[in-house]
This record gives structure tokens, C-alpha cells and sequence, in this order.
């Protein structure tokens, strides 16, 4: 494998903030199509709003961190491990790492940790995302 | 997908080109890929391709009906093919095993052809 991209296990990401809006919810509740009352009116999250939190969250852009090309990158996996309660108001703080790279069948894989902190500094989830990049 | 009990599946309605757009600022994945058509064929795609996270979503909406979406514990998936516009999806969903206090089950989001667009496993609290 390239030795430039096995120096990056271990990096870290730029730590970002996000505070939960309510009508983030919403959105992707409508979007998703999941229309269940809880989460129109902003009571719970969606198991999979981790991900607006990272793109609204301005975290920096893996592809560029590694040096990826841009067209041959997929998403191969997500896993998320939750530890306690997100919700509406709260200000959440992400710190990334990349956790492992390896190549199978002629593909990079980069697997990106993520783990999220309210303000009371209490770890309420793992992220785990497995991005591809094709040779 | 293993055997077990098997839940109540889950029908999605016809994926859209604008559910697509409305995706894309929920979620804040602008990739021009899965919203621009032009790139997309550009890129190789033969046209946009709906957001992985997306369907993923669709999973979680099928967690959230069969089960309580709070108590859900660990949710992963796998991508395994592209999911277009035009696309119907269905989620199927086992439970393949239980422990003391939680279930592990498996889901699946399938178009009509029966193609495996996204692999997903979880555990969630009894």
C-alpha cells in the first residue's frame, strides 16, 4: 500500500462543534420520509442524524486529509455505538481520528472514529465510517 | 439474511430526484453526484445516485416501527449496491438472536428486483 496514506492512521481530525436545532430534525426527518410525530416536533433524533452533525458540524473533508481521489471515493460502511441521549439544545463536540487503512481487492479502506461529547463532557456516541477509495 | 423472527417489512414510496435535493440540505451532503445529473454521468454513474445515509435512514425509520429507535444500542450497515430515482425500496428485518438484555437483529433495504442496496445489523434493548 502507499506509505503516504498508512503515515495517516492515527491522524486526527479538526474537532467541531454542532448545537441540535429542532428544525435540523425536522428536515431530515421530511426528507427521509420518516414522519413519525417525535421527531417533526423535535422530542428525539433519528438514529442516523450523527450525520448532519457531521457535514452541518464544518468538520474538514477526509478526501482532502488523505489526499483521496474525490471521483473514486464510496462510503463502504457506517457504524454507530450509542452511549446516552442526544437531543434537541444540546452542543455536541466531535474529535475524529483515523482509526485504520488497509487495502483489500485493489481498494483503500479508511476507517474514520468519531466520537461525540455533550457539555457535560460525557461520551453519548461512536461513529464509525469506512470510506473506499478505488484504485 | 439469517433465519429468526421476522419482522413486519417496511414499503418505501418511489425515490425522487427532489427527494434527493431535500436529502442533500437535511443532511448537508452536497456531493454533486447524487443531486446533478450531468456529473453524475460525467463521474460514470449513468446519473444521480441516492445517498447511502439515506437509506440507512430508511432502516433506521424500519427500527424505529418495529422497535423503539431510543433503546436502540449499536446500528451498522454495509453499502453494497447503488440505489437510484425511480427505485422502490423495501426493509426486511429478523431478529436473529436474543441475550439478556437486548436483541440482535439484521435488516435489509431491497429494491423490487430483490437487489441488496444496504446490509444492516443491530442491537437494541429488551
Amino acid at each position: 500500500m502507499n506509505t503516504a496514506l498508512q503515515e495517516k492512521i492515527g491522524a486526527k481530525l479538526e474537532s467541531y462543534t454542532f448545537k441540535v436545532e429542532a428544525g435540523k430534525v425536522k428536515e431530515l426527518a421530511l426528507a427521509i420520509g420518516d414522519l413519525k410525530e417525535e421527531y417533526l416536533i423535535g422530542e428525539k433524533l433519528l438514529p442516523t442524524f450523527p450525520t448532519v452533525i457531521d457535514f452541518w458540524g464544518g468538520g474538514q473533508s477526509i478526501g482532502e486529509l488523505l489526499g483521496l481521489n474525490g471521483k473514486k471515493v464510496l462510503h463502504g460502511e457506517q457504524e454507530y455505538e450509542y452511549f446516552g441521549e442526544m437531543k434537541v439544545g444540546d452542543i455536541l463536540t466531535v474529535k475524529g481520528v483515523v482509526e485504520n487503512i488497509y487495502t483489500k481487492a485493489a481498494m483503500n479502506f479508511v476507517v474514520i472514529k468519531k466520537e461525540y461529547f455533550n457539555e457535560q463532557d460525557e461520551l453519548v456516541l461512536i461513529s464509525r465510517s469506512t470510506v473506499i477509495e478505488r484504485h | 439474511m439469517n433465519d429468526g423472527y421476522q419482522l413486519k417489512p417496511i414499503q418505501k414510496e418511489e425515490i425522487t430526484h427532489t427527494q434527493l435535493v431535500k436529502y442533500a440540505g437535511a443532511s448537508g451532503d452536497f456531493n454533486p453526484i447524487h443531486t446533478v445529473v450531468p456529473f453524475a454521468e460525467e463521474a460514470g454513474l449513468g446519473g444521480v445516485i441516492a445517498h447511502g445515509m439515506m437509506i440507512m435512514g430508511f432502516i433506521g425509520q424500519a427500527i424505529g416501527e418495529w422497535f423503539s429507535a431510543e433503546d436502540l444500542v449499536k446500528f451498522s450497515v454495509r453499502f453494497k449496491a447503488m440505489t437510484k430515482p425511480g427505485e422502490k425500496i423495501t426493509v426486511r428485518g429478523n431478529i436473529v438472536d436474543e441475550k439478556d438484555d437486548r436483541w440482535i437483529c439484521e435488516a435489509e433495504a431491497v429494491n423490487e428486483a430483490g437487489e441488496v442496496k444496504v446490509k444492516g445489523f443491530f442491537e437494541i434493548k429488551r
